[in-house]
């Protein structure tokens, strides 16, 4: 009886050895959320692009930093004169996982399914296109007629993740569009092909040899994403080489103690991903400049960046990524000066009340940044309550204009390289509420935004949104903090990583072990 | 029969009090006006379609409609799906009880390994310094918090020293699936590189959700141990000359197992509570792990799920506790 | 022997007693046995992540604030949400129960199939449901545990008013023509006031560790609030580097919790004769 537990504890023991780290020709992802779905259609965050990424693809693709288009289904694409007509040639050769070839065809179902199911990447198309607006004028063409002009139509169709309509169709039921087969099921013709699946753990890719853009000398045959909540527990796997790699939003204390491990490497790139304070410009005292001002100059910017985070990220002065164009190069960020805040804040007619701040939960930057400012504007008079709730609440109370908070800290991710994704969807009236939720509302700003959107002139675009980023900086309409930095925590043995601001290095088909 | 009698009114009670269960959790969800329909469309969702989306999926009705549906549903087995994932909530559950099962029953097994021995040696020793040592640490189980407990033994044997696996149930994915019992999967399918994983993995978790358990039982054990003991056959006995030993394993351990069983109900209580949190600290894919990840997620839907879930396993192990009962201690039968 | 000479007695119960006063008297004299009282609020980021030193008895915290300053504040919220989630508890649950098993009947079984209810599933679980929707607060934990901790009390009383009422003494009183309330206020509550107290100790170690779960699972008190589960889930992500973030607070609760348990377990002795332990 006694004999019975210890045995089992040995054998255990014994057969951890025997299991090893992993060959060398495989890599495991420690992925910080689950991936609950594998229908490319219904979710568009970054923490689950890799389902996306390595088992579908878009029309074209984003690679490289700073971000680059490239050909991949679409060759090439024209646009009619009045930027409503969009044209798109397709490659003839792209298989799927079945074998089956791609077809126009293929493509106009995956649209009207992405738009039918109102999800995902769905809501950057919606404004522009409706439904049973795409057709395909011949196998390898296929053209997109837009209600508006968008100058950005261009930079999303990344995000047309294509399926294999045949096969989705045999498997749909009561006109589902296939989405509880597609949940657990794959029918694209990405990189890597679907061997096991688990909502609770993640899953198991296997190499798609015939893939159409071909294979390298070297590459995984095999790439493993799983679940692993915990920050904690995702560096010290790293670092004990349960894993190969994990994602590159660490906090800096996790960075710094990953670099003293012989196992790691860090690969450090400049992102497009901008933390800042959301202010609810439509709300007194907020409505007034030089309270927002006072704001402004309340945050310690170096105390936040310095010495919370270590210098591991840039300052960023306006709402655009500093490595992004239309960025205006000149603009000096506010400082933290609290005599500067207390003379702007002197100036503000009206009561000032306490005011508060939503933080997310679980993510700790925005509970520091937030702490931080509270700790500051005590001294000037100002008290702030913090709230911390689920982003899903928070994201939820920032979309209506009633609930919004009077600040939140958050960052701007990369879901297309162009300036709207910044400061168009956060500071456009067109955005109010969904995106822009600090209702900043400005005819001056809007008029170039607007003019931006729709302009094909490069030049032009560049100084409409440099102007409207300085007039923005000007009222003050929020807090820009920092550019975040990616670093990369990777094993040694992992070597190709081939990082975009947009899908985060993820896309696994350049990755391959190490000599 | 009495005894069919009493199963049988325990089996009637047990529809009032579910139906009770999930009208009173119902309405806890619903208790702030949150906007599930903006959660499940997306973060760049548009105001039409959030409101397109609310109308479809009936969020737009009043409560008590919602709440009839609800129920309507949960009778087929069908909990709705999650706002945020869009999964089947009973699918997701259905998936993860036996992990969180598996684990509680490992902790049952450690913490009656280590409660019922060291509760009788506390009691025969009663008083000595081993009773005192025994009781002052059957105490402290009782007072730490399980999630504290698991962080600081996995930061221990996981980070330090590295004896034990970090995280999850098995490296990877485990065994062929007939059970969902990785440890049972693994012998029926002979798979034993899994065993050896899952048994490995299982190992810290158990301990720490056992402890308080285990405090618990060895409290209940010298007790009745105390009492038998001092009871008039045991003295009737040892002037028997039989020696007091045998007397000790022969009578008084029976008597010990019986008032553990009577305690199981109490002690899968505590053992579940401390799972929410233990799972968490060791991303263990069972319901734990699926609660705070809701509760992260203000996944109201599949909380409701959760506890209408956590609520059948309880009523359902009490009954079979209750039964039991009447097997082991006749008394309860007048 | 008086009570409380008899519970200091009891070495066990003493040690209880003396955790809990040193607890209540912490959490008043908090701001000034605290090194750096600003630091409940105040940051000093150049002093991120010290180990304990002379300066810093339990070292700092991810923004530079004196832990040891922290931890005695966070005494006070422990204190807070136990005494109130509990004291609101027994003022639902315990008038509950004596009417209930009191007069019996249908309406008494009615009561007590709701309080099954609640019983029906571990209080954190419902705890977690109830603060999980009203959002994370102090005031939402307390009332989330006061909700779920009710139906323990009335249970509790329930039973001990059933045996009570057959007693010979509550009938004499009743026959003498004294109203229910006062047989209820006056008879029946002294009578089982001591398994009230005796729960009421263990119920306060219990509540403790249910609340630092919550504040564990981000669901208590918002930051930069000292309370302890939350410091502990603070500390995670600098574990193993930083050991003495999750330390202090977990040992803080331990004493606490333990203190309570341990002062149970005496009064229990001295109250409830019929149990006592080990029969010295």
């Amino acid at each position: 009886m006694r004999g019975l537990p210890l045995a089992l504890v040995a054998a255990a023991l014994a057969f951890t050895g025997a299991a090893g780290p992993a060959a060398a020709d495989r890599y495991v992802h420690a992925n910080n959320s689950a991936y609950d779905t594998l229908d490319p259609h219904v979710v568009g965050d970054v923490a689950r692009v890799a389902t996306r990424l390595n088992f579908y693809d878009g029309l074209y693709r984003w690679v490289d930093n700073p971000p680059q288009l490239i050909p991949w289904l679409a060759t090439s694409h024209t646009v009619s004169d009045d930027g409503l007509v969009w044209t798109f040639s397709l490659r003839d050769d792209v298989p799927f996982h079945d074998g089956s070839l791609m077809t126009a065809e293929d493509v106009v179902w995956s649209v009207e399914r992405m738009l039918a199911l109102k999800r995902g990447a769905s809501t950057l198309f919606l404004p522009v296109l409706d439904p049973g607006a795409t057709k395909a004028l011949d196998d390898t063409t296929v053209e997109f007629t837009l209600k508006t002009p968008s100058a950005i139509f261009g930079s999303i169709v990344s995000d047309i993740y294509v399926m294999n309509s045949d096969l989705v169709k045999e498997n749909e039921v009561d006109g589902d569009w296939g989405q509880a087969w597609l949940t657990d099921h794959v029918a694209g013709s990405g990189s890597y092909m679907l061997d096991r699946y688990d909502p609770a753990v993640g899953f198991i890719g296997e190499r798609f040899e015939d893939h159409f853009a071909g294979w390298g000398e070297s590459y995984y045959d095999e790439i493993e994403f799983r679940t692993v909540l915990e920050t904690n527990t995702r560096v010290q796997g790293l670092m004990r080489g349960d894993y190969q790699g994990l994602d590159g939003y660490l906090a800096p204390d996790q960075i710094a103690r990953l670099r003293d491990s012989d196992n790691v490497q860090i690969i450090e790139q400049e992102s497009m991903r901008v933390f800042h304070f959301a202010m609810n410009n439509r709300r007194p005292p907020f409505d007034d400049v030089n309270f927002r001002k006072a704001m402004a100059h309340a945050f310690d910017y170096e105390g936040f960046i310095g010495s919370i985070l270590q210098d591991s990220v840039v300052r960023n002065p306006t709402i655009i990524p500093n490595n992004m164009w239309g960025a205006p190069k000149d603009v000096e960020g506010y400082t933290f000066d609290l005599e500067k805040a207390k003379e702007y804040l002197d100036k503000v007619e009206g009561p000032i009340r306490t005011i508060h701040i939503g933080t997310l939960a679980g993510f700790s930057e925005t509970e520091q940044a937030a702490s931080l400012l509270q700790n500051a504007l005590a001294k000037i008079g100002v008290t702030a309550e913090i709230e911390s709730a689920p982003w899903p609440v928070v994201n939820s109370r920032m979309q209506d204009p009633e609930q919004m908070y009077d600040m939140v800290p958050y960052w701007k991710s990369t879901y297309y390289a162009d300036p709207n994704n910044w400061i168009g969807e956060l500071y456009g009236a067109r955005y109010i509420p969904t995106r822009n939720v600090s209702g900043y509302d400005n005819p001056e700003v809007n008029a170039r935004l607007e003019k931006a959107l729709v302009s094909t002139d490069q030049a032009e675009r560049q100084t409409l949104y440099e102007e409207a980023a300085r007039i923005v900086y000007d009222d003050a309409a929020g807090i820009w903090i920092y550019n975040t930095k990616w670093y990369g925590p990777y094993s040694t043995e992992a070597a190709g990583i081939r990082f975009s601001p947009v899908g985060n290095a993820q896309d696994m088909r350049w990755a391959h072990p190490a000599d | 029969m009495r005894r069919i009698e009493i199963i049988l009114s325990r089996l009637l009670w047990l529809i009032p009090t579910l139906v009770g269960l999930v009208v009173v959790v119902f309405f806890i969800a619903n208790v702030v006006p949150t906007d599930p329909a903006r959660i499940i469309a997306g973060e760049n969702a548009t105001t039409e379609q959030v409101e397109a989306l609310r109308a479809e999926l009936g969020f737009d009705r009043p409560l008590w409609e919602q709440l009839g549906i609800y129920v309507r549903d949960l009778a087929t087995g069908n909990m709705g799906r999650s706002l945020y994932t869009q999964r089947p909530i009973a699918d997701d559950l259905a998936h993860r009880l036996p992990a969180t099962l598996e684990l509680t029953f490992a902790a049952i097994i450690i913490a009656i390994g280590l409660g019922i021995p060291l509760g009788v040696v506390s009691a025969v020793k009663r008083n000595s310094l081993t009773d005192q040592v025994l009781r002052v640490l059957s105490v402290s189980g009782l007072a730490i918090a399980s999630f504290w407990l698991a962080m600081e033994l996995q930061m221990l044997f996981s980070t330090r020293w590295g004896l034990t696996p970090l995280n999850g149930r098995i490296s990877g994915f485990g065994p062929d699936e007939i059970t969902g019992f990785f440890v049972l999967d693994s012998l029926l399918t002979w798979d034993m590189e899994s065993l050896g994983g899952a048994l490995l993995h299982l190992l810290l978790p158990a301990v720490t959700l056992a402890l308080p358990a285990a405090a618990t039982i060895l409290r209940f054990t010298r007790a009745g141990v105390l009492e038998v003991i001092n009871s008039n056959f045991v003295l009737y006995e040892t002037a028997m000359g039989l020696p007091r030993g045998l007397i000790i394993w022969k009578y008084v351990l029976r008597n010990a197992l019986i008032s553990t069983v009577t305690q199981i109900g109490l002690i899968f209580g505590v053992l579940f509570s401390g799972a929410v949190v233990v799972e968490a600290v060791f991303d263990w894919p069972g319901l734990g792990t699926y609660a705070v990840q809701s509760i992260l997620q203000s996944d109201n839907k599949a909380i409701l799920g959760f506890t209408i879930l956590v609520g059948v396993v309880f009523i359902v192990v009490n009954l079979i506790v209750d039964i039991l009962h009447t097997f082991i201690d006749p008394r309860t039968l007048k | 022997m008086t009570g409380l000479k008899r519970l200091l007695a009891d070495r066990a119960a003493a040690i209880g007693a003396g955790l809990i006063a040193a607890l209540v008297l912490v959490a008043i004299l908090a701001p000034v046995l605290a090194p750096f009282p600003g630091d409940v609020s105040e940051f000093h980021l150049t002093e991120r992540l010290l180990p304990p030193d002379a300066t810093h008895l339990f070292g700092t915290d991810r923004m530079g604030s004196d832990l040891f300053s922290r931890i005695l504040f966070g005494a006070r919220i422990t204190i807070a949400i136990a005494v109130i989630a509990v004291g609101v508890s027994v003022a639902i649950g315990v008038p509950i129960g004596l009417v209930a098993g009191y007069y019996g009947g249908w309406s008494g079984g009615l009561l007590m199939r709701a309080s099954d209810i609640f019983l029906a599933v571990p209080q954190i679980v419902l705890a977690i449901a109830i603060a999980q929707t009203l959002g994370p607060s102090v005031e939402n934990v307390i009332l989330a545990l006061s909700a779920t901790y009710w139906p323990f009390w009335a249970r509790l009383v329930y039973a001990e008013t059933r045996a009570m009422k057959g007693q010979v003494f509550i009938e004499a009183a009743q026959a003498l023509g004294a109203s229910d309330f006062r047989v209820m206020v006056l008879h029946i509550l002294p009578n089982i006031a001591s398994a009230i107290i005796v729960r009421t100790s263990i119920g306060m170690g219990a509540t403790i560790l249910t609340a630092a779960a919550l504040g564990f699972l981000g669901l208590g008190a918002p930051p930069p609030t000292p309370e302890w589960g939350r410091t502990i889930s603070e500390a995670r992500e600098f574990l193993p580097e930083a050991w003495w973030y999750a330390a202090a607070p977990g040992f803080a609760i331990f004493l606490v919790v333990m203190g309570f348990n341990l002062l149970g377990d005496g009064l229990r002795d001295i109250l409830d004769p019929k149990i006592r332990r080990g029969a010295k």
